[in-house]
């Protein structure tokens, strides 16, 4: 499958917009990497691709087609979509998107607010609910 | 074959949650303790935490499900017949190393389930016995919490202060509150402030991959430290094949392989097992002998049989506000024990609680955490997004489990680890009396979730990637026809041969079993070292 028509399936799973940058150029390389893994996840992706290629075979992918895909080999299409995601959700462009700070969690840790804790005396008052054995 | 130099006075077997426990008390009283363990240290820079795409990990290298992982150090299950996966991890520190660190102790009740309840079987020791070693184990993993729960006889102080509730925590307090039901911080072996060594926890998120920084406690990082310099011998990457007899028919050691596959034999005066619900059965069994031709130790047939997982369904609840779920740790928030003693009028015996996790990181609101409800794809799919991420709050109910002897561990005919080893193979199915305990779970947690504020509820009748806890397979009891060890930890059949990790559980209760499961290790340590003086 060529990178252009990977990309356009790719942002037909994930449509752009809204802000949120397109998922052609952000999971492709994911995508591509996980197809070529030896495990049995890269060899269910690339069933999906070559399934797909055979079907958009004059190039034009729609939501339409990639359903008939999907009711035709469904688990493969499962790990098209799982690795899409995957990707897509990975990228520092869409965790900035979604307000996160992209990067690793360590060291930086995120910043709880304190607040006052809450009143506990309701529950505690109703004494003990546990049996004595 | 290589014999190892010295004979140890105990040897154990496994470094994670309940062989650590034991090889600290041990070798605190003067004992030569060796240890075998699989996996190796976890680098502390190995974690998925200092890399970018961290959450990819969770599905790869760092999965909980060792079928997924396929370490070195990890061995097969095969778990088809099973309708929950076994999860485990193999290193210094064991599961310890990727669990939530959601640490309640059994109740009271729980040790008694026969006598108030007339289903499964006593204990042969109490809450009042483990107590004081739930004070100890609390003290060396460093709990955060808050005293004053109804639910539980009074604590000792917590160690810090309770993990903060943030915005998730206090809508669903809120919702338990309008319902007038129980709730109350987690007990969590995470800590909130710097303490014996260790720092505070920073609120990075994803506990389940590890803490690259030591504020959540596991073994490698709380009991092995001390344990080595108290002087017991650790050796990783030491797989165990069998366990060895003496002609007195005592255990007298074990035959291991290294990290290279070189056979080597371990001579000790007394052994003790500590690999896991999964992993203890599957090693008794692969001890068979003249002497016990069915497994070792398994003169009543119970070797492996009574296998317990606490059965989890899932309930979350999309809300109209962000709830900050992805800061502070994954597991813990709050728990509620509203439903957790037996009352017949629900339909099932026992009980359940309720667990409130933090929210989900973006891959996984998009494949749908652990309701796995995928967020569609296509022309929809941005508007679905936006509707969950970082507005869900999932709530789990934890039941339960009886014991079943059809339940259980053996060995596979088969299937083999990397050093040919027979793997074990799950079998498990969900009783009546759970599924009825979990959808009466279900139900009333679509109720909290509502009063929170919820405005759609979807549900997980039964989590399969949900077997954290691993217990029954080699019960505890007073006779030696319906149990594997007595009170203290000792086969029936082969007494310097001790089991002190979940295997022994009588009964599972209905919360997380870490801290139970250290504090009985402690309490059979204890026992050792009693008789030995």
């Amino acid at each position: 499958m060529t990178r252009d028509l990977l990309a356009s399936v790719l942002e037909t799973l994930v449509p752009p917009g809204e802000g949120f940058p397109e998922s052609g150029a952000l999971a492709l390389d994911h995508v591509l990497a996980m197809a070529d893994a030896p495990a049995e996840a890269g060899a269910l992706l690339s069933q999906a691709l070559e399934a797909i290629e055979e079907a958009a075979r004059d190039g034009d992918v729609s939501e339409d087609l990639l359903r008939r895909v999907e009711r035709s080999h469904p688990e493969a299409f499962d790990a098209l979509v799982r690795h899409t995601y995957d990707g897509f959700y990975t990228h520092p462009a869409t965790i900035t998107r979604l307000g996160l700070e992209p990067g690793p969690v360590q060291p930086r840790g995120h910043r709880i607010e304190s607040a006052p804790f809450p009143d506990l005396g309701r529950v505690a008052g109703r004494g003990p609910i546990f049996r004595r054995a | 074959m290589k014999a190892a130099d010295e004979r140890a006075d105990v040897l154990v077997i496994g470094a994670g949650a309940s062989g650590a426990a034991v090889a600290w008390k041990l070798a605190g009283a003067g004992i030569s303790v060796v240890c075998l363990e699989q996996g190796d240290w976890v680098d502390a820079r190995a974690y998925p935490h200092w890399q970018a795409d961290w959450e990819l990990h969770r599905s790869t290298d760092w999965s909980p499900e060792p079928n997924v992982r396929r370490l070195a150090q990890d061995y097969p299950v095969n778990d088809q017949a099973s309708v929950i996966s076994p999860l485990m991890y193999n290193a210094v520190g064991g599961s310890t190393i990727h669990w939530s660190a959601h640490f309640p102790r059994f109740r009271p009740s729980d040790f008694r389930v026969r006598s108030l309840d007339g289903v499964a079987d006593d204990w042969p020791i109490d809450y009042a016995t483990l107590e004081p070693y739930f004070d100890l184990n609390d003290q060396m993993m460093g709990v955060a919490g808050i005293t004053g729960d109804p639910a539980y006889p009074p604590k000792s102080p917590r160690q810090t202060p309770p993990i903060p509730l943030d915005t998730l925590g206090l809508t669903i307090a809120g919702g338990f509150d309008r319902l007038g039901w129980h709730w109350w911080p987690s007990d969590s072996a995470i800590l909130t402030r710097d303490y014996d060594g260790r720092r505070a926890c920073v609120n990075c998120g994803p506990c389940d991959l590890g803490c690259p920084i030591g504020a959540k406690a596991s073994t490698d990082i709380t009991y092995w430290p001390k344990a080595l310099a108290s002087g017991a011998r650790l050796v990783t990457r030491a797989r165990v094949r069998e366990i060895t007899l003496g002609p007195d028919g005592l255990a007298d050691g074990v035959v291991y392989y290294d990290g290279e596959g070189r056979e080597h034999a371990q001579k000790a005066r007394a052994v003790v097992l500590a690999a896991n619900g999964i992993g203890t059965p599957r090693l008794l069994l692969n001890s068979r002998s003249t002497r016990f031709p069915e497994g070792l130790a398994n003169h009543s047939g119970l070797v492996g049989r009574n296998l317990m997982f606490h059965p989890y369904a899932m309930a979350r609840g999309v809300f109209d506000k962000p709830l900050g779920g992805h800061r502070g740790p994954i597991g813990c928030s709050i728990i509620s024990q509203e439903f957790y003693e037996t009352d017949l009028s629900r339909g099932f015996v026992r009980g359940y609680s309720f667990q409130v996790a933090r929210g989900l990181s973006p891959i996984a609101s998009a494949n749908g955490g652990s309701v796995g409800d995928r967020v569609p794809w296509g022309r929809e799919h941005r508007r679905a997004y936006a509707e969950r991420f970082d507005r869900t709050i999932t709530v789990a109910v934890i039941g339960e489990d009886l014991p079943e002897p059809e339940n259980r561990v053996d060995l596979d005919p088969t299937l083999t680890d990397s050093n040919g080893i027979p793997a074990p193979r799950v079998s498990y199915r969900l009783s009546e009396n759970s599924r009825r305990m979990l959808d009466h779970g279900l139900a009333r947690a679509r109720e909290v979730l509502q009063a929170a504020g919820a405005h759609d509820v979807a549900f997980n009748p039964l989590l399969r990637a949900g077997g954290w806890h691993l217990m029954g397979t080699a019960r505890m009891g007073r006779d030696p026809a319906t149990s594997v060890v007595d009170g203290e930890g000792r086969c029936h059949d082969v007494p310097n041969l001790y089991i002190v990790d979940g295997s022994v559980m009588v009964t599972s209760a209905g919360v997380n079993p870490t801290s139970t499961i250290q504090a009985v290790a402690l309490h059979v340590a204890d026992g050792m070292i009693r008789r030995r003086r």
